[in-house]
C-alpha cells in the first residue's frame, strides 16, 4: 500500500513537471515572438536596396515610445572635454541626432542638418550630435586616438553645433539605438514630439524641426 | 491497480523526456542562443576539417549576409569605414598564417549614388591558411563586421566561428 502512495505521488510529480514545462516553453515562444516583432520594428524603417531612394516617401515607421514623453535628461563630454547636458538647452527645439563616423547615412544627412541649423538656429534650434564611436576607456593613449578620429570626421564635415562622446552610455533610455542615425526631434518644453530611424527626406527632417519649434513654447 | 500504475509512470516519464529533448528548458543557458538572434551575417559552414597533419592546408570558411544588407569588405574605400575581419583564437598545435578576403563588390547607396561602396552581401567565402598538428582542435573565431541596409548603419558585431580540424 505505501508503495503504491509513493508511484501515486511520483506520477503526480512527473506530470506537474511536464504541465510546469508546457507552460513555461508557451512563455518563452511568446517571448521569442515578441523579439522577433521588435526586431523587425527596427529593420522595417529600410527600403528595399534596388528601390531604396532618400527622396522617396519614407515607409511607415513605427512610433517611438518615447513620443509625447519627456526626452531623457543627459550630460555628455563634447569633444574639448566640457560637459554638455540637455536640461541646459530647455526652451529651445533640440535635435538629438545619434551618429557615428562609420555611418555612411549619417554624412548624407550632416550637410542637410547644417544648413537646417543655420536656417533655424536663431529661431530657438539647437542640434546636438551624439557620437556612439566606440571609447577604449581602459586606455588612454587609444582614448584619445578616438577621441582625435571623431574631432576629424566633425572638422571634415565642417560639423559646427555640439558633438558629444560616449553616446552609446545613453542609447538605452533613448531605446538602444540599434541603428544610424537615429534623430530625437525635442520641444522647447524638453518633451521628445518626433523620433525617426535611418536616412530620412530633408524635407522631412525640417517638417519635424517646425514641429519642434512651434511647440511647448511658454 | 499497480501494473496500470506503472504504466501511467512509465509513459509520463517516456512524455517528459521526450518534452525534455524538443523543448528548452528554463534551467538550459539562452546565451548561447542569443548571440545569433541579432546578427546580420551568418557562418554557414564547414562544421569539420580532415587535413594532412603538418601540412598547410586551405580551409574555406563561408558566410552570408542576410537578404537586404551589406556589409563593408575587407578593404572599404574610406578610412572610416569599418573593415570585415576575422579574430582568430589559435589553439595550441594550430596554426593560421593567412586569411584570404574575397575583393568586395562596388556598392552605390540609393542615397548617394555618385559614391561607391566596397561591400559582401549574399554569401562569401575567406580562405584560411591553417596547418595542424595530429589531433582534434576546436577552431573559435569570430567575424567582425559592420552592416548597413539601403538607409542605415548598425553597430559593428562579432559573429561567431566555430568548427572542428581532425588532423592525420
Amino acid at each position: 500500500m505505501k508503495r503504491n502512495h509513493l508511484v501515486l505521488i511520483l506520477v503526480v510529480v512527473v506530470l506537474a513537471l511536464m504541465v510546469w514545462t508546457g507552460v513555461d516553453n508557451y512563455r518563452r515562444r511568446k517571448a521569442e515572438q515578441a523579439n522577433l516583432r521588435q526586431m523587425q520594428a527596427i529593420l522595417t524603417p529600410a527600403a528595399p536596396a534596388s528601390s531604396a531612394d532618400a527622396t522617396a516617401p519614407p515607409e511607415e515607421e513605427e512610433k517611438s515610445p518615447l513620443e509625447g514623453k519627456a526626452a531623457p535628461g543627459f550630460a555628455l563630454e563634447d569633444l574639448q572635454g566640457q560637459k554638455v547636458s540637455l536640461a541646459s538647452y530647455k526652451g529651445k527645439a533640440v535635435l538629438v541626432n545619434f551618429m557615428a563616423t562609420w555611418c555612411a547615412p549619417c554624412k548624407i544627412e550632416t550637410p542637410w542638418l547644417i544648413q537646417l541649423r543655420n536656417q533655424y538656429g536663431p529661431q530657438g534650434f539647437e542640434i546636438l550630435g551624439i557620437s556612439t564611436d566606440d571609447l577604449d576607456k581602459d586606455d588612454k593613449k587609444k582614448m584619445a586616438e578616438d577621441k582625435a578620429d571623431i574631432a576629424k570626421f566633425v572638422n571634415n564635415m565642417h560639423i559646427d553645433y555640439p558633438v558629444l562622446i560616449d553616446g552609446d552610455s545613453i542609447s538605452h533610455p533613448y531605446g538602444g539605438v540599434d541603428a544610424l542615425p537615429s534623430s530625437f526631434f525635442v520641444d522647447r518644453s524638453g518633451k521628445v514630439i518626433a523620433a525617426t530611424v535611418g536616412l530620412h527626406d530633408r524635407s522631412e527632417l525640417e517638417a519635424n524641426i517646425k514641429k519642434a519649434l512651434a511647440s511647448g513654447g511658454a | 491497480m499497480r501494473r496500470m500504475m506503472y504504466a501511467v509512470l512509465a509513459s509520463a516519464l517516456c512524455m517528459s523526456f521526450q518534452c525534455a529533448v524538443s523543448q528548452k528548458l528554463a534551467w538550459q543557458n539562452d546565451a548561447q542562443a542569443k548571440p545569433n538572434e541579432h546578427q546580420f551575417v551568418q557562418f554557414l559552414y564547414p562544421e569539420q576539417v580532415k587535413l594532412a597533419a603538418g601540412k598547410s592546408t586551405v580551409v574555406e570558411l563561408h558566410f552570408r549576409v542576410n537578404d537586404g544588407l551589406h556589409i563593408n569588405s575587407h578593404t572599404p574605400t574610406a578610412k572610416s569605414f569599418i573593415p570585415t575581419q576575422l579574430l582568430v583564437g589559435e589553439p595550441s598545435g594550430v596554426n593560421v598564417a593567412a586569411v584570404d578576403f574575397p575583393p568586395g563588390t562596388d556598392y552605390s547607396p540609393a542615397f548617394s549614388p555618385n559614391d561607391k561602396l566596397s561591400v559582401y552581401t549574399g554569401e562569401f567565402v575567406l580562405r584560411a591558411h591553417i596547418t595542424a598538428q595530429p589531433g582534434d582542435h576546436l577552431i573559435q573565431a569570430a567575424l567582425r563586421y559592420q552592416a548597413c541596409d539601403a538607409n542605415s548603419c548598425y553597430p559593428p558585431k562579432n559573429a561567431k566561428v566555430a568548427f572542428d580540424i581532425v588532423a592525420k
